[in-house]
């Protein structure tokens, strides 16, 4: 455990983001991708990346935390407190999530939004490691939660069809898309053309196309995010380029946090 | 496509079609998958994707909703899941028939990289496919995804719907939305 830095930074106002990276369906790289945007923004700001997976979590195998006690799991649950589960990893505060079943059922998931209002006094960028579905209302909690989405998506029909369907899910809860991501692309694949034609139905950019690389397969094995595993890969710079695509915009962290806290979210699931 | 009933094999409901091409590329199955969208909204009501196989590997597609056949048919099967999924086992001589036809049939691999993006099991399905198929079709993967985005109506049907789903979950789950 560490000296919250919320406590140390209540007096100025600081911007403060909330991205939530999405993508209907499992499979695309999306905890890869939140690693690999947070370490990359990491450079520039202050990050925190929170696994809200709560029922798949994977985030603490990618990141050296598998052994780890208290996760968002204990917090949710109302055992520990949020700066009790917070680790400083690669460069960023990570807070993992636990992968048993007794931590899930014990999980209270509108919990989660008072754990990122918490976050949001001391950080410049949250991301949310979403689940890979719609069909649960804390699968669907971050997306709701989130000032704007980043939509992870492979070049497949159905990964498209299901991150139309993760947009249309956030626009209608008033969360922005900050772009898209393609990930997982083999080079016999006409990717450009895909991305552009794409675009026409996706709000913000795309944000880069990162190749299908065994680097991030090696990377897991090694417990560590792409980007400290293998910075020099073509996939690591494609995320560094997406990073780079990535505005983060000024907001009052104040008032961010009190937009948590107040959300018209009952807390009874 | 005319099939006959065949041996039923498997049946259960999945949300990730490209789990029919793992199992039927492990089982080295000879038959066809019965793919029943359960999202009634989409396309038509009725629509049921079809997948044939020789020895585990795909060979012909047909898509009842749509009318499409080959890859246009992978598309509408990819685009409508989750499905309620029926495996089939047939007799060779019967998938003959209609692996004759070249309107159906789709390059080996292009329902893996379609439907389940696992590079791993399009290795696995090129490697194993005779020669002779890989020639019998354009083996450009991504057809099916520009056909898909070339396709604005479907599009826009999938947006329509996921709104509607979005508004009606809000409801039932307490979610404020730009409507409320």
């Amino acid at each position: 455990m560490r000296v919250f830095k919320y406590y140390t930074r209540t007096n100025v106002n600081y911007m403060v983001e909330v991205f939530a990276v999405a993508s209907g369906k499992g499979g695309t790289g999306k905890t890869t991708s939140t690693l690999a945007l947070g370490m990359a923004l990491a450079t520039e700001y202050d990050v925190t990346v929170i696994d809200t997976d709560t029922g798949m979590a994977n985030m603490l195998f990618h990141t050296g935390l598998s052994d780890t006690e208290t996760t968002l799991h204990e917090v949710l649950g109302g055992q520990a407190a949020v700066d009790e589960a917070i680790y400083e990893r690669f460069g960023m505060d990570v807070i993992p999530c636990g992968t048993s079943l007794a931590g899930f059922r014990e999980a209270d998931p509108t919990r989660l939004r008072e754990v990122v209002a918490t976050v949001a006094g001391g950080t410049d960028v949250i991301l949310l490691d979403s689940a890979a579905t719609l069909g649960t209302r804390s699968a669907v909690l971050p997306i709701v939660l989130a000032d704007r989405i980043v939509i992870v998506l492979q070049p497949t029909v159905p990964s498209i069809s299901d991150g139309l369907k993760v947009q249309e899910y956030a626009k209608t809860y008033g969360t922005d898309v900050a772009g898209v991501l393609f990930n997982r692309v083999t080079e016999d694949e006409n990717i450009d053309t895909v991305a552009t034609k794409a675009q026409r139905y996706f709000d913000g950019q795309t944000l880069a196309k990162v190749p299908e690389s065994e680097k991030v397969r090696a990377a897991r094995r090694a417990s560590k995010p792409l980007l400290a595993h293998a910075a020099e890969s073509a996939a690591a710079a494609a995320y560094r380029e997406a990073a780079g695509e990535l505005t983060v915009r000024d907001a009052d962290s104040t008032a961010v946090a009190d937009r948590f806290r107040n959300a018209v979210i009952p807390d009874e699931s | 496509m005319n099939l006959p009933q065949g041996e039923l094999i498997r049946r259960r409901v999945l949300e990730d079609a490209g789990t029919v091409l793992r199992t039927a590329f492990e089982r080295e199955l000879t038959g066809f998958a019965r793919l029943e969208s359960q999202d009634t909204l989409l396309l038509d009501a009725d629509g049921v994707g079809v997948l044939t196989f020789e020895d585990g590997i795909p060979v012909a597609a047909y898509h009842t909703g749509t009318d499409a056949a080959g890859t246009e048919a992978v598309t509408d099967i990819g685009s409508t899941g989750p499905y309620r999924l029926e495996l089939y086992e047939l007799d060779g001589e019967i998938t003959e028939q209609i692996h004759g036809d070249e309107r159906l049939r789709v390059p080996p691999a292009l329902p893996a990289q379609q439907l389940s993006g696992e590079t791993e099991l399009v290795d696995q399905i090129r490697e194993r496919a005779p020669e002779t198929w890989q020639e019998t079709a354009s083996d450009t993967s991504l057809d099916a995804v520009e056909q898909f985005l070339d396709d604005e109506q479907k599009v826009e049907a999938i947006r329509d719907h996921a709104r509607t789903e979005a508004q009606s979950r809000a409801d039932e789950w307490n979610f404020p939305t730009d409507q409320t």
